[in-house]
């Protein structure tokens, strides 16, 4: 992967400067900022995160495991406790909940960690270390010959440092 | 970690600068001023101190007092620790839902606070979840303490095995090993995740090889790209979405230990409501056991402010106030019940033989709170140092007047007895304190004790343009004793 990163002091800077390169049609962009911000949000335009859809998924698994393995061990071993029925749901809605939270939160973290490509034995091209400090990095996926494009638009908007990196 | 900060407005994007006691979406820490503010003074509470050795040292001791009273009861047997009939639950149990009710304030806080956007929480949501972690984990010892032979606590998971044995699902004591076991790891989870943008900015920080590659690991290849904070800010608000039933289940489920039983005192259907309340009150006291000397330790008066303590001494005082009614509630529960068992019980309870501890536990958990409604107690550090302690004192207290009363008092008269903890409750209670502390100055000594991401998510961003807080400063629009900045 080859590209140009370009870093900057203020948000609003390189918000505008994300603004130009999609208008000069670079389309792999990515930001690194030390905190997340709705600018680059709108400006980015990533649609929403489909974290949601396995924590749906495996929180429903995670109620019906809940319910069944508590139906399953009475069934197993039927004894009849305080006058309630063997498989007696109320009771098995606290295994229920709790498995489903216990799923469908671990469901989540692994989704996010799937979606954001970590864990990450190395640091990729495009990112410094003052990213996580103070300053908003643009890092623009480009083939060389128009990487000079991408780095006037940069330095236009104001950028501390512009380099190509691969 | 707040989802995003809120945009600034149009045009030069300067919003109006508020008196600190007045905070805003825009400036909620107006003596922080830049994100490199942010990293220079969090990462300056790292590394060790005189005084951290010192408590270490101190909480170690504890907690080896608390170990050694631990192998003689194994060696002697569960006799050692008091219990004689009637009364066979005692200091573990008491302790043992102390603790979790201690956990319950970290992950209201980051959780419940954090779905109700309240602005407070950030300065103080980070050594609350790891409260929350190892309380949780000090209580879970409780009922392994309890058994006479420990090694066998692994029975109570259901899983396959040769004897073809599975515990009985409609036993609370199931439940709460579901219930803490869930709440547990979901509490780690949530400190960890919140942790990995910290511990990103501690490794590219870090000049020592060693602690670089330790934190390259923790922080799991973490960019700070936004891709990541896409899912991640996601991620975080399905987790507190789960952990805030997860908090009033937990200690509802605790409290089914003594609500399904016929034992007068302990079968009400009020406990759930009213656990849970004490449960956020006895963490709201010791956050503030906690807070208060670690904003002085280190200087971060600037971060913990005092309207954050002023916010948490309301949310305090709001469930002292709910507790309180559930005490008066139990009296007139029982009073109207024409339950002879209960209402000899209550009687008992206040003016009998344990009519000590329960002055101590309405004293602290109702009289004492009462100051809260007092703005300049409530923004008084020292004050609600102080009260915090009473408030452990009185939680602890309300667990004993459940638990012992009841078991000493019940239906008829051959069955009373009384309760006398020994040296090795004693000392394990002590050694629980102990285990406690080891872990959190551990922890804020190695790991940042603010969420520096999230400060950064509610400071003012750096814009083209920037606003002076010196003109502030200088004029005294902002009062330097409020925001901990020096004259």
């Amino acid at each position: 992967m080859q590209g140009v990163l370009g870093a900057f002091r203020e948000v609003d800077s390189a918000v505008d400067a994300i603004e130009d390169l999609k208008k000069e049609r670079f389309g792999d962009i990515t930001v690194f900022t030390p905190t997340p911000r709705h600018e680059f949000e709108h400006v980015l335009a990533h649609g929403p995160s489909k974290v949601r859809i396995f924590t749906l998924i495996f929180g429903l698994a995670g109620v019906t495991f809940g319910y069944w393995i508590a139906v399953w061990i009475s069934d197993y071993w039927p004894i009849v406790v305080g006058g309630k029925a063997i498989a007696a749901w109320v009771p098995f809605t606290i295994f229920g909940f709790e498995v489903m939270v216990l799923i469908g939160g671990l469901a989540t973290v692994f989704a996010m960690f799937a979606f954001s490509g970590i864990p990450r034995l190395t640091m990729t091209v495009g990112y410094d270390a003052r990213f996580s400090g103070s300053q908003f990095g643009v890092w623009v996926v480009t083939d060389p010959d128009r990487a000079d494009d991408a780095m006037t638009v940069l330095r236009k908007h104001g950028a501390e440092e512009v380099r190509r990196e691969r | 970690m707040a989802a995003s900060a809120t945009p600034l407005p149009e045009g030069q994007g300067l919003p109006e600068v508020q008196r600190p006691n007045i905070p805003s979406a825009a400036v909620r820490f107006p003596a922080i001023r830049t994100y490199d503010q942010v990293d220079r003074e969090i990462a300056a509470t790292l590394g060790p101190s005189l005084g951290w050795f010192g408590a270490l040292g101190t909480a170690i001791l504890c907690m080896l007092i608390g170990a050694t009273a631990w192998t003689y009861q194994i060696h002697e047997g569960l006799g050692a620790a008091g219990y004689q009939p009637p009364v066979m639950w005692g200091v573990y149990i008491v302790t043992f839902v102390f603790w979790i009710g201690i956990g319950h304030a970290g992950t209201l806080i980051s959780a419940i606070l954090y779905l109700f956007r309240a602005g407070f929480r950030t300065s103080i949501y980070r050594a609350s979840e790891a409260m929350t972690v190892f309380a949780v984990m000090t209580a879970g010892l409780f009922p392994i303490l309890h058994l006479g032979r420990p090694w066998k606590f692994f029975w109570l998971i259901p899983y396959p095995n040769w004897r073809l044995v599975w515990p009985n699902p409609k036993s609370p004591l199931v439940w709460d090993v579901f219930a803490i076991l869930t709440y547990l790891t979901i509490s780690s989870t949530f400190l960890y995740i919140g942790l990995i943008p910290d511990i990103a900015i501690l490794r590219d920080r870090e000049k020592n090889p060693i602690r670089k590659a330790i934190l390259s690991t923790l922080s799991l290849g973490w960019r700070n790209s936004d891709r990541e904070w896409r899912h991640f800010t996601r991620a975080y608000l399905f987790l507190a979405a789960f952990a805030t039933p997860l908090v009033l289940s937990v200690h509802s489920v605790v409290s089914f230990d003594f609500a399904m039983a016929l034992v007068p005192g302990w079968h009400a259907t009020i406990f759930p409501p009213y656990f849970v309340a004490g449960a956020i009150f006895s963490g709201l006291g010791m956050v503030f056991t906690i807070a208060i000397p670690l904003r002085k330790a280190f200087k971060l008066e600037h971060y913990i402010t005092l309207n954050d303590l002023d916010a948490a001494a309301k949310l305090c005082l709001f469930t002292s106030s709910v507790v309180g009614l559930a005490y008066l509630t139990e009296f007139q529960v029982a009073w109207m019940s024409g339950n002879r068992y209960e209402q000899d019980y209550f009687w008992n309870r206040v003016f009998g033989q344990w009519a000590w501890a329960a002055w101590i536990m309405l004293i602290c958990n109702m009289v004492l709170p009462l100051s809260l409604w007092s703005q300049k107690l409530r923004r008084n550090p020292s004050w609600l140092f102080i009260l915090s302690l009473f408030i452990n004192l009185g939680m602890w207290f309300e667990r004993f007047v459940i638990v012992v009363p009841s078991l000493s008092h019940e239906f008829e008269p051959w069955q009373w007895g009384t309760y006398r903890p020994t040296w090795v409750d004693y000392s394990i209670l002590l050694g629980s304190f102990g285990w406690f502390f080891m872990w959190f100055l551990l922890f804020v000594r190695q790991l940042p004790v603010m969420a520096m991401a999230e400060i950064k998510e509610v400071i003012l961003p750096p814009m083209k343009t920037r606003y002076d807080f010196s003109h502030d400063l200088t004029q005294g629009a902002i009062d330097p004793d409020e925001t901990g900045v020096a004259h």
